[in-house]
């Protein structure tokens, strides 16, 4: 019986190969994707350790070198308070990383929980899971974050003073905190429905794959399906979804400070640090195009490397 | 029948039925009742295999399906060892949904692309707490050695797989979770000929290691003759006919039954050019409308007008012969 079994057998040796493992074969194969994902690295390490790699310190003014062009002292130049722009730029990476990653997550972990439930148990809680989802889209971004801002800024600022002086400890008094909270929730509030339709879309078709079907004839509990049949299966387009979701939160929020309602002076971030710089690009050019580069290699590298993850996860052509 | 030899069956049907339903047009304005199943009653033995054979849309999968709950019977009972299991809720049902398995036609969508083999089969085991975690691995390796594969396959991933080599994995999963009956769902209908009697001689040889029951559900003739202890035929979500092997095969009543057995080509030449083949004209109709009275007279050569009006009952017309027909021996009533 067993030599019938063998025979049948490709006699190969070399270790398991594993689809995680295939994938990221793919991936290297793809040199943009390949690329990107080294420049996203690098970005990731610049906004880590940004606190370590600036000359200067990114608020300190020099009201005698103000508007200088790029030279040796000062790479990317100064702005019009003589503020060193690198430093900035490398704040402002650091300020959209801390956004990009804060809100995807929380978006991501919205439009799981919503889009499993809704897709594994159908029926009435899917058609006001999606019912709600839809409602949310149809919501002017824009609106909604200046909403929240303007409504939810100022008892917020009270409540943190009142903190302050009840407890005297300075995190109270940090109001960049409260730019970031409520930069990271409203933005997670109007990002959530795409990855909530995708998860719903992908839980639909795999919920009734036929080893679903059979891990419940093995008697498994419903948690255990979806965690360990469902959920491993449907991962592959959210991984693509999330990592063009982080180039689409960075540009979101360099959108809303770019307007004012995100990250407020002086904290850089690329969005305020264009619009300082786009009132005066004909004079001092570099103030506009220093945090604008920045956005714009960051944004194309997220979006190549999700093509790419697309292209690893999905194989077509795979038998 | 001497009460002290009979023993009790392992599984009994009675009444079981399964319609589901549908929504049709463009709008889904309009709605039908597939009959998917319509009053089956029969009894399992522990020990035997009862085959289930029929058309394709015959309703002997959702038979199988119903059967382990994995469909909800619309109505009729399924009693395992004396409980009712369909009215038992997902929680309830757990320690049964253990003991009575399945394995399916294809082997290639019913394991999880993402676990190895191993974890496949480690998933039962660790879940019902079948053995202490330091002897999972063990018992794994002794589970692929039962099914005839080397004990290194523990770490391949399904798509490494040839159709036999995972259909005896699926097999191994089965055999995991320690269970006293098996729904073989065309189990090998989906591979190589060659292939498929090293899968039938695998199951046939857990059956007696084991003392497993199986449900065979099969549409090739030639196969079910050779593995079974009964046999059922069904048409049209009705069991037409039910019997012992030999009394199926060699004194077939129901006309259903003769035209199926007619149809199995014969090895022959000569024999095959001699005898007489009954060919059934039209097509099955549909489930959503299945014809009143017998379900078969639309399509039997024999049919009169009591069965265009009068649906058979299901009567035994001898020891362990049950027919649903108005016109086989034994007679009327």
């Amino acid at each position: 019986m067993s030599d019938m079994a063998l025979k049948q057998e490709d006699v190969r040796e070399e270790p398991p190969a594993n689809l995680w493992r295939d994938a990221w074969y793919r991936l290297k194969q793809n040199r943009m994707a390949l690329t990107s994902l080294v420049i996203i690295l690098a970005l990731a390490f610049i906004a880590v350790f940004g606190p370590w790699l600036t000359p200067y310190d990114f608020l300190s003014q020099d009201l005698i070198a103000r508007n200088q062009p790029p030279a040796w002292a000062h790479p990317f130049g100064t702005d019009e308070l003589g503020r060193d722009v690198l430093s900035r730029v490398i704040y402002g990476t650091r300020t959209a990383f801390i956004v990009a990653i804060s809100v995807t997550a929380v978006a991501t972990l919205i439009g799981i929980v919503l889009g499993a439930f809704a897709g594994y148990f159908g029926g009435l809680l899917d058609r006001f899971v999606m019912w709600f989802t839809d409602m949310t889209m149809s919501v002017p971004q824009l609106l909604l974050v200046v909403v929240i801002n303007a409504s939810l800024k100022p008892p917020l600022a009270r409540w943190m003073e009142a903190q302050y002086l009840e407890t005297l400890n300075p995190i109270y008094r940090n109001s960049i905190i409260i730019d970031f909270v409520l930069v990271f929730g409203s933005m997670a509030l109007i990002t959530w429905p795409p990855y909530a339709r995708l998860v719903r879309a992908q839980v639909l078709s795999v919920r009734n794959r036929p080893y679903v079907t059979a891990a419940r004839a093995l008697g498994l509990s419903t948690p255990v399906i979806i965690a360990r049949y469902i959920v491993p299966n449907a991962l592959g387009p959210l991984i693509v979804a999330v990592s063009a979701g982080l180039g689409t939160a960075m540009v979101l929020e360099s959108a809303f400070s770019f307007l004012g309602i995100g990250v407020n002076p002086p904290m850089p971030s690329w969005g305020n640090m264009i619009a300082d710089g786009l009132r005066v690009w004909r004079n001092y050019p570099h103030l506009l195009l220093a945090p604008a580069m920045m956005l714009a290699v960051a944004t194309v590298a997220f979006s190549f490397l999700g093509d790419g993850l697309n292209d690893a996860l999905n194989p077509r052509g795979q038998k | 029948m001497n009460a002290m030899t009979k023993t009790e069956p392992l599984l009994q049907i009675e009444g079981l039925t399964k319609h589901f339903h549908v929504r049709l047009g463009a709008f889904g304005e309009r709605e039908a009742v597939v009959h998917a199943l319509d009053d089956i009653s029969f009894d399992i033995m522990p020990g035997e295999t009862l085959s289930v054979v029929g058309e394709s849309g015959c309703g002997k999968s959702t038979a199988g399906f119903t059967i382990l709950q994995l469909h909800r019977p619309t109505a009729g009972r399924i009693r395992y060892q004396g409980r009712d299991l369909a009215g038992l809720d997902e929680k309830a049902l757990r320690p049964y949904r253990r003991e009575l398995q399945i394995i399916f036609q294809d082997p290639y969508s019913t394991l999880n692309p993402r676990m190895t083999i191993g974890e496949a089969i480690a998933e039962p085991i660790l879940f019902h707490k079948l053995a202490p975690k330091g002897e999972v691995k063990s018992r794994v390796e002794r589970l692929l050695a039962d099914v005839g594969l080397p004990a290194r396959f523990a770490m391949r991933y399904p798509h490494e797989l040839s159709g036999g080599q995972r259909q005896r994995v699926a097999i191994a999963r089965a055999l995991a979770c320690e269970p006293k009956f098996i729904v073989c769902d065309e189990a090998i209908s989906a591979l190589d000929v060659s292939i498929q009697a090293q899968i039938i001689n695998l199951l046939l040889e857990l059956q007696r290691k084991y003392g497993l029951t199986y449900l065979f559900i099969a549409h090739d003739l030639a196969v079910v003759r050779h593995i079974s202890t009964r046999v059922a035929v069904m048409y049209l979500g009705r069991v037409a006919e039910l019997a012992p092997r030999a009394r199926l095969f060699g004194n077939p009543l129901h006309p259903y039954t003769k035209a199926l057995l007619s149809a199995v080509p014969e090895a022959d030449p000569a024999y095959e050019r001699k005898r007489q083949r009954q060919i059934l004209q039209g097509d099955v109709p549909s489930p959503m409308a299945p014809p009143a009275g017998c379900r078969f007279h639309t399509r039997c050569p024999l049919a009169i007008e009591r069965c265009r009006v009068e649906a058979p009952v299901w009567r035994e017309t001898s020891p362990g012969h049950h027919v649903a027909c108005h016109l086989a021996e034994g007679g009327g009533e």
